[in-house]
Formats: C-alpha cells, structure tokens, sequence
C-alpha cells in the first residue's frame, strides 16, 4: 500500500447538500432565494433535505413574501422531523403574527397550525390569541381554523387558553366568512370530541342563518351543515329555519343544495301544517332534478342521496320520474342507481311508462344491467298488484326471446310473483318449462325447481321434469339440491304414485349417505322422520300455506334511514352506512348494532324480496335464496370490538377482559426488570415466575421505548435445574413506540433438565422482529412448585417429621425477616401453597409449623420461630431431598421478607 | 496609481459585511440592545424563543446581527449559528449578580468553540442604569476576561435603555475588524 491512496478520500466534489447550505448562508438575498427555491425543489421531488433545517430556518426572516412562503413551506414539510430544532422558528412565528401586512400575519398563524410538534405548541399560543382578536377578517378566519388544527394536537391547551370561547364569540363576528370558518372550526372540534362544545342556540342560529347569505358557497356548506344540528323549538322556529334556507335550494354548487335539502327534510319533521310540507316538496324537487344534469360522478352521489329521500318522502319525487330514465351513454354505475329509484317511484299511474323503459332495458347489452332491469319488472309486479298482469305479459314476452341470462332472472323473478299473488298466475308455467332445459344459473334452477314443486298438481309431468333435474343431484350446487329434494317431496306428498316414491327413495338417500353438507342431511332427515312417522302431518308442513310476500327489501330500516338522512350529503349517505361503520373517531365508542346496521345496509341492496322466513317450510329457503347481496363499495370495517384476553379469560382472573389494543393492565404488582431498556436498545422486560390455580406462569411484561413498532416476540428458556420450559407460544400484540404489555406465559416443569447441583438460575432469551436476541438471567423461586396439595394433616406431619433422620433437619436465620403479624404471614405464606399446621408460644418466641410440597412428592416440613415484631426468624425445614434446602431457603426468605 | 489603490481599498471596504451573534443568558437585553442599534430606539421584548435577525450600517460595515434567545432550552443550538462569525458581542446583565458564574461558563464554552476561533469578542455590561449593576472592571474580573489570550476582546459599560456605550462597542468592533482583515 502506498500512500498515494489517500487521494482518493480528499475529494474536492462537495455534493448536492454542502452546496446548498453555503448558497443558503450567502451574504447576497438573491442567492439565499434561489437556494431556498432548490432545497424546495428537491424537497418536492422526495429528496431528503431535513439536515438543512437551521439553515433553511435563518432565511426565514425577510421582507420578501415569496421566500417568506418558501421557508414556511419547508417548515411545514421538516418540522415534524427536526422537532427540537423547530423551536428556533417560534420567534419568527410571533414576530410575523404580529407584522403591518394582514397576509403576513395570516401565512404565519395558518403555517403555525400546520406545524405540529409538541414542543412549539405552546409558544405559539400567545400569537393565536392575537390573531383571533386581529382587526382584519382575513387573519381571524385564518385564526379560527387554525384553533381546529390547534385543538386535534393538544386539546387540553386549546381548552385552558379559552381558545373555545374565542372561537363561539367569532360566530358573532360581522364578517360572514369569518363566522363560517368558526362553524367549521367548532364542527370539526366538536367532531373529535365526546363533550358537547358546540351546541346552536337560538341566538346563535340567527347570526349563522344571517352570515349564511352573505358567504362564500363552501362556508354555505360549513353553516348549513351544522345548521342540521340544531333542533328546532317548535313548528313556528321550524318553518323560519327552513324559509332562510330555501334560498340555498337553487344554489349552483351540489353540496350547498343537497346541505339545504338535508335540512328543510329534518325541520319538515316538526312542520305541522300539510300546506307548508307540500309546498316544500314542491320547492325541493326542481334542484333535486337539476342535480342529474351534472357530471356522472355527482349525479351517482345526488342518486344515492335521493335514493334515501325518496324512502322518506316519495312525493317530492312522484311526479318527475321521467328524468330517472337511464340515457343510453349514462354510465353503468349511474344507471343501475338510476333504476333502484325508478322502482321506487312506481305507481299505478306512471306503471305503463316505466315498463316500456324496463322492456327497453332488458334489451340492451350489458348483462348486469339487463339483468337488474328484468328483476325490476319483478319487483314493480310485486310492489303494485294492479299492474302485476302487465308485468307479467312483459316479463312473458321476454322470455320468448329466449335470451339465455333474460330467461334465468325472469324465472327468478316469477318465482317471487307467485309467491306474491298466489293461484293467479299459474297458466305461465307452461311458458316457463319450455325454457327447462337452457337453466344453468343455480338461482333460476333452484327457482324453477321450486314452481315445479309448489304446483306438481297442475303440471301434468312434473315427476318427468324433477327426474331430468336428479339425475345430476350430486353435482348440483347445494341450493339446488336442497330445492330439489323439497320439490321432490312435495311431488310426493302431492303424487303419492309409484314414480315418485322411487324418486324420493333416491332423493333422500343421497341427500343422507351421500352428502358432505350437513343442511342437507338435516333437512332430508326431517322429511324421512316425518314421512314415515306420520304422512299426514308431513302433508300439514310441508304444503302448509305460505305467508304473503311484499317487496320492502331495498327499504332501509326506519331509524338507520333517519340517522342516514341526517347525513345527507356526506359520505354516508353515499355508502348508506352510518359514519361510525366506516370512519372511526376518538370519540367513536364501539356499537353492538354496527353488524346489523351494516346488514340491514345490505340488504338494502338485495335483489329480490325475502320474506316469509316460515321454520321448516321449504319454499322459504327460494325465497331468501334468492336473495344474493350486491356488494356494494367497499366501505371498510366496523371498529373492532374489544377482544378479551383470551389468556386471561383462562385464567378466571377479575380482569380477564383485557382490550388488546390497549396496554394490559397490570395485574398484580410491578415485576422486577430483567432487562434494562438501556441494555435493551430502548426494550424494556421485566419478569417473574408465579403460580395461579395451580399452574406455573412467567409473568412477563415488554416495554417499547424504541422508536419504532416491535413485533414478533418468541421466548425460549434455558435447560435448568427444574426443566422449566414456555408450555405454550408466547403471545405479544406488536408494541407501538412507548407502549407496554403484560402478559402471563403458561410453564410447563421437568421438561429440559439440567445436571448439576441444583441452582435457582433460569436464562431467559427473547427476541423479536427487529431487535437481536437479548439474554438475560431470573431466579426460579421455588414456591412457584409448591402444589395447592401440600396442606398436612398434625398427625402426618409429626409422623413425617419423627421419620425422617435427624440429618435431614437444616436451619437457617433469616436476619432480614420480619414478622409483624402472625395471621399475616400465615396468610401470605398460604398463598404461595406453604400451608399452617400450628403455633406454639416457647418463652417470648412464636413458633410455627408449617408444610410444603413440591411435584413428585417431596414434602418439606418447616417450622418457624420468631417473636412477632422483632427483626430476625428462624427457619428449620426437614425434607427428604437435601438438594433443595439452599433453593427452600431462598423461597421462604422472600416470602417472609 | 495611488489613487487607484485607495479606490480600491474604500470599495472593498465600503461593501464590508460582518456577521455578528449576540450571545447572552436570557433577560441580558440582547435583543433590546439589537433594536436600540438598529432603529435606536427601545422596543418592548418577549422572551426571544429562537432568533432576530437585523442588519445594521455603522460606520461603513454592514453587521449582520444575529440575536439568538438565550433561554438554557435554546442554548444548545447556538452553535447551528457559530460558522463563518466574525464577531460575538456578549451581553451580561450587571446587575443579576448570582447568575454571573453561569454568565462565566457560557461564555468560555463558546470561546472553546473552534469555529469561533477568530472571532473577536465585544462584553457589554449591560443594565448599568439598574441600580447595583456591577461596573466593567467587576464584571471583567467575574467573566475571568483577562484569561483570554489568543483573540482580541473589550468590554463597555453599557445601559440599552438610555443607549449609552453600544455604539462606543460598536466602533471598537468595526475598528478592529478593519484593522484584523488588512
């Protein structure tokens, strides 16, 4: 090697970074600008420039607004990353609060609010407080959200410094935006918050309905939504709120308009007076209509709002269903939204129409929607009996085109007809056979299988029909095949002839030895039982009439439709889920009925009604299987309900109930640490063996105070001289920074043991996914293996003890110990399984006998003197394994300790 | 070509910029000190929680003083200020006598600093309009000035609110700067 080398190392390049800090500390403003324009450039383009922060921080003072905005922007981007150093902007911050120029105040307290790090929150108070008290509007609009911003940091702060006060005293400011920001503020902290902050009274609700006039269309949205809040007095309030808010009605911006739908459908609650209701009905359905001229995506959400309107009030809609009817080039999504209302809004009246568009429909190209359409025919069949004859002729003359999918949903549909009008429309069951043989959709099969079965009388070859269909009855989907052997059932009971009765044989034998489902079997059992016990009976149930059917399967459930309509306009009512099953708040506390919101909300999608649910009739199950859910947006999950700890349910402890996302709750008193966190690189364990019910447990306890999440823990021990091993996986949820967990690990004995004299060291070595093993040495007490057994009658101690040899007998002074109750230490002692057999008094000296018992028999015999009181007790133990008496008396120091 | 060299000399000096930091423990009136020699005038002051920054002309230098806040909190990140400084005016409040031994510290800790190695050091005394404020020599002889060897220092007796001997500093500090660079 020679040292020419070393060239190589002093390289005269300074890179990217060394060149920007010295262009940012150059004595020329032009310069520092263009710096700061390229450390903001390569800041957008993911390069890390945090290492410039104090740089970047020192041109923050300037006249120059530009670079002003530049640096701010920075800020906003590394504070979070250079928290500490942030502080050195704080002077800055209140220096520009406090600038001439209205706009440099504003930037600096809406940057402020943006930066959020603990440790400047606070400084930043004092300029908050000013600026919500500016003399110019901009700045205390500014101020107003920044409050919001403020209050998701630190509510406590935002709560002490009255900053709430400040901002309910801004809806009284005479600048409109203003007001509407301090809505918006108090809305959104009200939001986050389990306690009512902002709540309208009557004096508030006339300056927000003034301000309402006169701001911008998004403060509009901010007022009129929380306007939705309030509840009106009486009719009289009522009809003032919705005669202010009328105005909105023919506002150009979506949301202001349906916000202002949202509440005049609230306040009509409480109108009385059916003149106002109607001629409100009357004002909302022009902007309603207006709302579906604009693009696809808007007009998907205005459809999904006034999908749940019209379950409210279909009148406001009754009369306008013509611009339901889906355009050729609407897209998809919009169209099958646009049918769900055209059922809806069906009557008498306007059937004939909204069948030929149906018809229509049912001809077009893409399948789904064909589909959907031909279902509505169904649907309008069902929903109005007088046009159920129409409908029908429709539904005929589309099967006779034979489309192979158009064939499949009408039968489905039909089958629902019949079991709405029942006895009336059977003369199209011929129509319907002859499309027998092109069925390959398990629904329209088990459908068909089901009208065969329901009228066998009349269906000269129903047995003929059933039998093509058994042939392939093992390969059948289970939907079918249930259907079929109901059917066949039917046939029978109908038929009792030779042909069927072989049918059924065949039908029930598969349905019981050759069939995995057990739904099946069941149901093929019952009818074997109640076929050979009384066929008669069997005739009772199983042809037994069925109740009417009514088409309110896409209805929603009257108070999820309130709670949905008080949502007008947000994302709920777009899903058709309440807030909480989708977005979770702080404040958001785990429902019981989330699940069957969520399933009423499904169900609402649901194609076909599903009523009847009448036990063991078999038609039923065509009903409901019919009944397959679209699925709708994917609306994510309900919040997770508290899972017990299923450890400590095992355990039968008090607290068993442990959520899991929250830190265990420590049971019992703090364990010793085992492993520092400053040998654990920021880890923290601390451990201990204890017995509960019988059973060895490590109690263990994981500390994270590292920054990052620790996942993946496993534990495994060393051989030692009890063989004690983990009995079970050490279960750890993944630990966020800072948080802990306690959690018990069952221990199983005698499994590894290691030779040598018998010592208390147990090695423990835990490792996760992140950090390396760490090895760390506990002390095995040995109570922990005194059995619950060990409790010795008097006469079998003095026997044992008479037995054993007198070099058996050991003591030993425990100088630390002290007794300062005897019923005390009895107790504790008998807590750790060293049961009491007696006491005796010898001079001032309280003797105690006590015994023990370890797994495979070992009893130690012991007896203690001491005066109560007194530092110092005795401890004589007898026991026939000499071995363990060191490892005893370590026990029964600690525990007399 | 006399006449070309002074021309020379007086450009180069006319365009003199300095960068100076002012270095204090908090509530010493550093930045009551920085607004009296900028605008020469008093301005109420909060507690500095982070820095000022203002440039000032004197005596055909152009300082740019950097008053940093002088909380122990901020204190740590004055260093992120040291580089390429020329100067370091360090104010003492004379008359909060039990905090001059950690006045004594601060101060020879930054002097320990290598990037401020050549920089030249200007102590003002500060608040000698208080009552009991300790004079030049008693602050001289707390702050251990005299053990300072290898960089040229002074120390004024100064009182930012009446403005009496900031700028008397001010030109020890230009003079000394012309005199240290030519």
């Amino acid at each position: 090697m020679s040292g020419h080398d070393s060239k190589y190392f002093s390289t005269t390049k300074k890179g990217e970074i060394p060149e920007l800090k010295e262009e940012l500390n150059s004595q020329y403003k032009d310069k520092r600008k263009d710096a700061v324009k390229k450390v903001i450039a390569a800041m957008t383009v993911g390069k890390d420039v945090s290492s410039l922060f104090t740089d970047v921080v020192n041109c923050m003072q300037t006249e120059n607004l530009e670079l002003k905005k530049l640096v701010y922007l920075y800020l906003i981007n590394y504070a979070k990353s250079q928290p500490d150093l942030a502080i050195l902007a704080v002077n800055t911050f209140v220096k520009d609060s406090q600038d001439p120029n209205p706009l440099i105040r504003a930037l600096a307290v809406r940057t402020m609010g943006c930066i959020r790090v603990d440790k400047i929150t606070e400084y930043l108070c004092d300029p908050l407080q000013r600026c919500l008290k500016d003399d110019d509007p901009y700045v205390r609009k500014t101020a107003a959200i920044c409050v919001a911003k403020l209050y998701d940091i630190n509510a406590e702060l935002v709560e002490d410094r009255g900053f709430l006060e400040a901002l309910k005293d801004l809806i009284s400011d005479n600048n409109p935006m203003v007001v509407a920001n301090a809505v918006a503020a108090l809305a959104e902290i009200q939001d986050s918050s389990v306690r009512p902050i902002f709540e309208i009274t009557s004096h508030t609700l006339s300056k927000l309905l003034t301000a309402l006039n006169e701001c911008t269309e998004w403060g509009q949205v901010f007022i009129l939504d929380s306007l939705s809040r309030y509840k009106a007095a009486d009719a009289r309030e009522a009809e003032n709120i919705v005669e202010r808010v009328t105005p909105r009605l023919q506002h150009a911006n979506c949301a202001v308009v349906l916000s202002a739908v949202k509440i005049i459908l609230l306040q009509m609650e409480l109108i009385t007076s059916t003149d106002v209701v109607r001629n409100l009905c009357k004002k909302m359905a022009p902007p309603l209509v207006t709302l579906l001229s604009a693009e696809p995506e808007i007009q998907y959400v205005a459809l999904r709002n006034i999908n749940l309107i019209v379950q409210k009030r279909p009148t406001i809609l009754a009369h306008e269903i013509k611009v339901f009817f889906c355009k050729y080039n609407d897209p998809i999504y919009v169209k099958m939204e646009k049918l769900e209302i055209m059922i809806k809004l069906a009557s008498d009246r306007n059937i004939d129409q909204v069948l030929l568009e149906f018809k229509e429909y049912a001809t077009e190209v893409d399948v789904d929607f064909v589909r959907k359409a031909v279902r509505a025919i169904g649907r309008c069949a069902i929903k109005l009996e007088r046009a159920a004859e129409r409908c029908i002729s429709v539904l005929l003359e589309l099967i006779k085109i034979k489309v192979n999918y158009v064939v499949q949903e009408a039968i489905i549909v039909i089958k629902d007809i019949f079991r709405r009008y029942p006895n009336t429309y059977e003369s199209i069951i011929a129509t319907l056979c002859e499309s027998l043989d092109t069925l390959d959709e398990p629904e329209a099969k088990a459908s068909m299988i089901w009208i065969i079965g329901e009228y066998a009388e009349r269906i000269d070859n129903a047995d003929e029909l059933l039998e093509s269909f058994l042939e392939t009855f093992p390969e059948e989907p289970a939907l079918v095949q249930l259907q079929l052997l109901t059917a066949t059932v039917k046939l029978f009971l109908k038929k009792p002839t030779e042909g069927p009765q072989q049918m059924i044989q065949a039908v029930l034998n598969n349905a019981t030895v050759e069939t995995d489902n057990p739904d099946l079997r069941d149901r093929a059992y019952i009818y074997w039982r109640l076929l050979s016990t009384d066929p008669e009976a069997a005739k009772d149930v199983v042809l037994a009439e069925k109740p009417v059917i009514s088409d309110d399967s896409n209805q929603l459930d009257s108070s999820l439709l309130d709670e949905l309509l008080a949502n007008i306009s947000t994302l709920s009512s777009v899903y058709h889920k309440p807030p909480e099953s989708f977005v979770s708040r702080v404040k958001a506390a785990p429902r019981a009925d989330d699940e069957e919101f969520a399933d009423t909300a499904e169900t609402g999608y649901s194609e076909s009604p599903s009523q009847g649910v009448d036990g063991a009739s078999p038609s039923s199950s065509a009903g409901t299987s019919s009944n397959v859910p679209v699925k709708q947006p994917a609306a994510g999950s309900p919040p997770p309900a508290a899972m017990p700890d299923l450890l400590g349910d095992l355990m039968g402890m008090d607290n068993a109930i442990v959520p899991v996302d929250e830190p265990a709750a420590p049971s019992g008193p703090p364990l010793p640490v085992l492993l520092p966190s400053t040998t654990g690189q920021g880890l923290q364990i601390s451990a201990q063996l204890t017995r509960r019910d019988g059973q060895i447990y490590y109690d263990i306890s994981f500390e994270n105070g590292t920054q990052g999440v620790l996942d993946g823990f496993m534990i495994q021990f060393n051989k030692n001289t009890f063989g004690l091993a983990a009995g079970e996986a050490l279960q750890v949820t993944p630990l966020q920074p800072g948080q802990s967990t306690r959690t018990l690990l069952q221990m199983t004995p005698f499994q590894n043991i290691s030779p040598g004299a018998p010592n208390s060291l147990l090695q423990v070595a835990v490792k996760n996914n992140q950090q390396p093993v760490w090895y760390f040495n506990d002390k095995i007490p040995l109570h922990v293996f005194f059995g619950e057994d060990g409790k010795m009658e008097r006469a079998g101690f003095l026997e044992a003890w008479k037995s054993l040899p007198d070099d058996n007998e050991f003591t030993k002074e425990f100088p630390g110990s002290i007794i300062s109750s005897i019923d005390a230490t009895v107790e504790r002692l008998a807590a750790s399984n060293v049961f009491f057999i007696a006491k005796r008094k010898n001079a001032n000296m309280d003797v105690l006998y006590l015994s023990a018992k370890m797994p495979r028999g070992i009893p130690f015999l012991i007896e203690v003197t001491a005066s109560v009181g007194v530092p110092g007790v005795k401890c004589a133990v007898k026991t026939p394994n000499r071995e363990m008496v060191p490892l005893f008396f370590e026990a029964m120091e600690a525990l007399t300790k | 070509m006399g006449i070309v060299f002074t021309r020379l000399f007086s450009s180069v000096f006319g365009n003199r910029e300095a960068r100076i930091l002012v270095l204090g423990l908090d509530n010493a009136g550093k930045t009551t000190i920085l607004y009296r020699l900028q605008m020469g005038e008093v301005v109420s002051t909060i507690p500095t929680i982070g820095f000022n920054v203002e440039t000032v002309q004197y005596n055909n230098i152009k300082f740019q003083v950097w008053d940093l806040g002088g909380q122990t909190s901020i204190r740590p990140y004055w260093r992120c200020y040291f580089p390429n400084t020329q100067a370091i005016i360090y104010v003492v409040d004379s008359s909060d006598t039990d905090r001059l031994v950690t006045a004594k510290e601060e101060f020879h800790a930054i002097l320990e600093e290598d990037e401020l190695k050549g920089a030249v050091v200007l102590v003002y005394a500060n608040k000698q309009d208080l009552p009991g404020a300790l004079d030049d020599a008693a602050i001289t002889e707390s702050l251990e000035l005299h053990k300072i060897k290898s960089r040229q220092w002074a120390i004024f007796k100064t009182s930012a609110i009446k403005g009496e001997g900031l700028f008397e500093g001010l030109d020890w500090l230009s003079n000394t700067l012309k005199s240290g660079s030519s």
